[in-house]
């Protein structure tokens, strides 16, 4: 069964358990989660029948903590973007209480500031990717969206442990080791923010965003003005990092061991020819050509790319030395996410949020706090690398300043 | 046919290492099983998997480089080399390009002229083996079918320097390897079997200059015999290229055992090679290498002059009771039951080892045990037995369980070295060939092995040939 939020919904959803953290919560994935026995085909030809042999880690944890997995939402192809995304609108309309999307370019950020929701990416390492069908390893992670922020601090506490399956994931006594590096011993909380990132927005959307820092600051939030100089580098080092490792990802979609497989070819290299060209969307295809023109090509730039990469890391995380946070507008009115239908129209609506993916710190978009016309445009709070749990205790003290406030 | 040029020839050999799982999963690496029985979701690729690096390959790959002298480096990384093809369903290999595991190794080979040669390895990296293609025909149909079992197996590859020159040489050198490997016990190298693969880069040049030509790359050879034969026919070849003004171009041939040439193949495609984001870097702590390096075994080399030193063998006796570790291993457990190590040497090598090819069984397998085999070489180093009597007795250990004490008693193999017993049968012997014993005397020496002839045959063969001989002398002179 199918509608236009999910495009395979469990006939009889039930708790796999009768205790547990998540006793009930409600949960949808994206089609590109692997859920055992359910179709996962990512909004693509090229996996098109493809049913996993089993769950992905966090699926299987949802389930191990009594929570209810719902169904399947639609999603951009292999996920990237947003415009056929229904997570959010599965959130927003009270089908689920919680969705995972995946978060490659800053997907789950963006879908949730749109639709009023949180919106959090951990920090790379954090969430096991096992059993996620994605385009940018090093880039994406699982992301969760959720209307109540209880809500996605319960669910990162089920589901965040260390998985031997994912050999990213962070092994929990360098978790440690990290942690004690950063967390200086700074009572109260130092949010840091730039204006290389106000740069784009209208003069009402900069006064809107002052208002929202205007609430941190009224929730014991001390605001300090830094300086990002190669802010405008992060889309770039993303583009040509990630496209490279989509057009790689991509390389089993051949056709032959499940989704659409091409009818007619002259011979096997004409079949995954004509197969390929069959299966994946203009946009998909656009990047895949750009990651092999960077493989096959121009190693040299994206041997380039690698080195900002390292660079904008190890820049960013000086500020954190004396921050413990950065506050970004998750997007603007004038670069709609939902309408981007060519890379350049991608990159440049999700120049906010893909900064945190490149570096793989944890970024939370937060509803309510930086709107204008009318719309929630998400205030996204960029942690620590590792330190997911602080960035936490920042919501946990703004949502009660603003319950409190009410 | 070359003469005025030199080969110059590398050598790129896929070693596959004898772990228990493939390099990424905990499938069985078995890969003759029946097709496609060991696979699991991570390696047929299915979407949603990610790679999981074998502590196993690790240890067993830094035992291949530590028996070719290699130096581990302290970091090493995985690439995805990309390239389309139906063995390979994810479209790139895993193996480490731009990071390889170890770098800067040597084999020392005995060169054509009797002196010892070195020979560069340049680098060793670890890299997944991919799926068997299988090409069938169902009616008329050609079909290619695929076999995963083989595939994110785990290898090493070991590239040497262009120094070796000649055909010989590069078969030496792979024996010497061959045997290094061996001992480290990484891999059976049975390039029959499919677990060593050699591909040679070869080019040519004349004697006496250091230019590097551009190379050809050949393919496709099952033994070191071919290696040797493929490299000698490509260095003709491109001799003859080079005397008719052709220019030699890089691409890669393959060997044809039957017509014994070499053919072009393809274009030589390079693939990329990008850094794999998902399986992280390797990283070799020194105190793991420790560890690993005390697990090393005493290697050929060394082995070789402890046993011309410790056992006085002869340098090539040593050098045939270390070139394999369960010879040297048989070897020693012979000496622990005393049996003198010139006669245990010269012993496995010409009588035991040839018994047991024949019988298509190993050391390892044998149900002859080294104590009962060094029960035999003890007799005859005291003469209890002769030559010939204990090459009876050593076939029938192999055939039971019995001592050799027990086999030469029950069949009367003892030998007869008392000179009161064996004087009379010399006389005898004498005796009846009067005429043999008057050609002696005229000079003709021919005759003394007549005469030892039928005084041997006379004692059933029991007889101590020395004791004999020094009583036909005397006789005689």
């Amino acid at each position: 069964m199918h509608s236009e939020v999910f495009s395979h919904v469990d006939p009889a959803p039930v708790a796999a358990k009768s205790e547990g953290g998540l006793l009930g919560k409600r949960v949808g994935v994206q089609s590109l989660f692997c859920v055992q026995g359910w179709p996962c085909e990512g909004g693509s030809r090229a996996l098109k029948g493809f049913v996993p042999l089993e769950d992905a880690t966090v699926v299987q944890r949802v389930k191990g903590e009594g929570g209810v997995l719902v169904g399947n939402t639609h999603c951009s192809e292999l996920g990237l973007g947003v415009t056929r995304d229904s997570a959010a609108r599965a959130v927003a309309e009270k089908h689920v209480d919680a969705a995972f999307m995946i978060d490659v370019l800053g997907e789950a950020r963006m879908a949730a500031a749109r639709a009023g929701l949180f919106g959090f990416k951990p920090s790379w390492g954090r969430i096991s990717r096992f059993g996620l069908t994605g385009l940018a390893p090093s880039m994406e992670c699982c992301g969760i969206l959720a209307a109540r922020w209880k809500d996605i601090s319960a669910i990162f506490s089920a589901i965040a442990s260390f998985d031997e399956r994912d050999p990213s994931m962070v092994v929990p006594s360098e978790l440690v080791a990290e942690g004690a590096q950063t967390g200086s011993g700074r009572n109260g909380m130092v949010a840091g923010f730039f204006p290389q990132s106000l740069e784009r927005l209208s003069s009402e959307e900069r006064e809107a965003f002052s208002l929202a820092l205007g609430e941190l600051e009224g929730a014991g939030v001390t605001l300090r003005q830094v300086e990002m100089k190669e802010f405008h580098l992060f889309p770039v080092a993303h583009q040509v990092i990630a496209s490279v490792e989509a057009s790689s990802s991509c390389g089993k979609y051949d056709g032959v061991r499940f989704g659409h497989r091409a009818t007619g070819a002259k011979n096997w290299n004409d079949m995954y020819v004509k197969t390929r060209r069959e299966s994946f969307g203009l946009l998909l295809k656009t990047f895949l050509f750009q990651g092999a023109y960077f493989q096959f090509e121009n190693y040299a730039a994206f041997e380039n790319a690698c080195r900002i990469r390292a660079r904008l890391v190890q820049e960013t995380r000086k500020f954190f030395r004396e921050l413990d946070m950065l506050v970004i507008p998750t997007q603007d009115n004038a670069r709609d996410a939902f309408q981007a239908r060519s890379l350049k129209e991608l990159y440049s609506a999700f120049s906010c949020t893909l900064p945190a993916n490149v570096t793989g710190q944890p970024a939370l978009s937060l509803p309510g706090l930086f709107r204008s016309a009318g719309r929630d445009m998400g205030l996204q709070v960029v942690g620590s690398y590792l330190e997911d749990e602080k960035l936490f205790s920042l919501a946990d003290r703004l949502v009660a300043h603003r319950e409190g406030s009410a | 046919m070359t003469q005025g040029f030199q080969g110059v020839i590398g050598l790129e050999i896929h070693v596959q290492l004898n772990c228990a799982t493939k390099m990424f999963c905990n499938c069985p690496n078995r890969p003759g099983d029946e097709p496609n029985r060991n696979t699991c979701p991570i390696c047929l690729w299915l979407p949603g998997n990610l790679p999981r690096f074998s502590q196993e390959a690790l240890e067993k790959a830094t035992l291949a480089c530590l028996a070719l002298n290699c130096q581990i480096q302290e970091k090493s990384a995985f690439d995805q080399k990309v390239y389309y093809y139906p063995d390979l369903p994810k479209g790139y290999q895993l193996s480490q390009f731009h990071r390889p595991l170890a770098r800067n190794g040597w084999l020392d080979i005995v060169g054509e002229d009797g002196n010892s040669q070195r020979i560069r390895i340049q680098k060793i990296h670890m890299e997944e083996d991919v799926a068997r293609l299988v090409h069938e025909k169902e009616g008329r149909t050609p079909v290619s079918l695929v076999d995963f079992n083989r595939a994110g197996t785990p290898l090493v590859e070991i590239v040497t320097e262009p120094d070796l020159h000649s055909p010989r040489d590069a078969m030496e050198f792979l024996r010497v390897l061959r045997t290094q490997l061996r001992y480290s016990e990484c891999s059976q190298c049975s390039m029959e079997q499919g677990s060593m693969r050699v591909d040679a880069n070869v080019s040519v040049r004349p004697l006496g200059r250091d230019l590097l030509n551009p190379k050809v790359e050949i393919k496709n050879m099952n033994s070191i015999r071919h290696v040797g034969d493929a490299i000698a026919f490509e260095m003709d070849r491109q001799v003859e290229c080079v005397r008719g003004g052709e220019p030699v171009v890089m691409h890669t041939r393959l060997w044809e055992p039957d017509a014994r040439i070499t053919v072009p193949m393809r274009g030589k495609f390079e693939g990329p090679c990008v850094p794999d984001p998902s399986v992280p870097p390797v990283v070799v702590e020194d105190s793991w290498l420790q560890e690993i390096i005390q697990k090393m075994p005493e290697m050929p080399g060394a082995k070789v002059e402890r046993f011309v030193t410790r056992y006085g063998l002869t340098h090539e006796e040593a050098q045939h009771m270390s070139s394999e570790r369960e010879v040297s291993g048989y070897f020693e457990k012979a000496l622990d039951h005393e049996a003198p190590p010139r006669l245990a040497a010269q012993w496995i090598a010409t009588q035991l080892l040839p018994l047991l090819k024949e019988r298509d069984v190993s050391l390892e397998t044998t149900s002859l045990d080294p104590g009962r085999f060094a029960g035999l070489l003890f007799m005859l180093g005291r003469e209890e037995i002769n030559v010939n009597a204990a090459r009876d007795v050593l076939k029938r250990l192999l055939e039971s369980t019995a001592t050799a004490a027990e086999i030469v008693d029950q069949c009367g193999y003892r030998q007869v070295s008392g000179a009161e017993e064996l004087e009379a049968l010399v006389d005898r012997v004498l005796a009846e060939n009067p005429s043999a014993v008057e050609n002696f005397r005229k000079g003709a020496s021919k005759a003394m092995g007549f005469l030892m002839g039928q005084a041997m045959q006379a004692s059933k063969g029991k007889a101590n040939p020395r004791v004999l001989k020094e009583l036909m002398t005397k006789k005689l002179g």
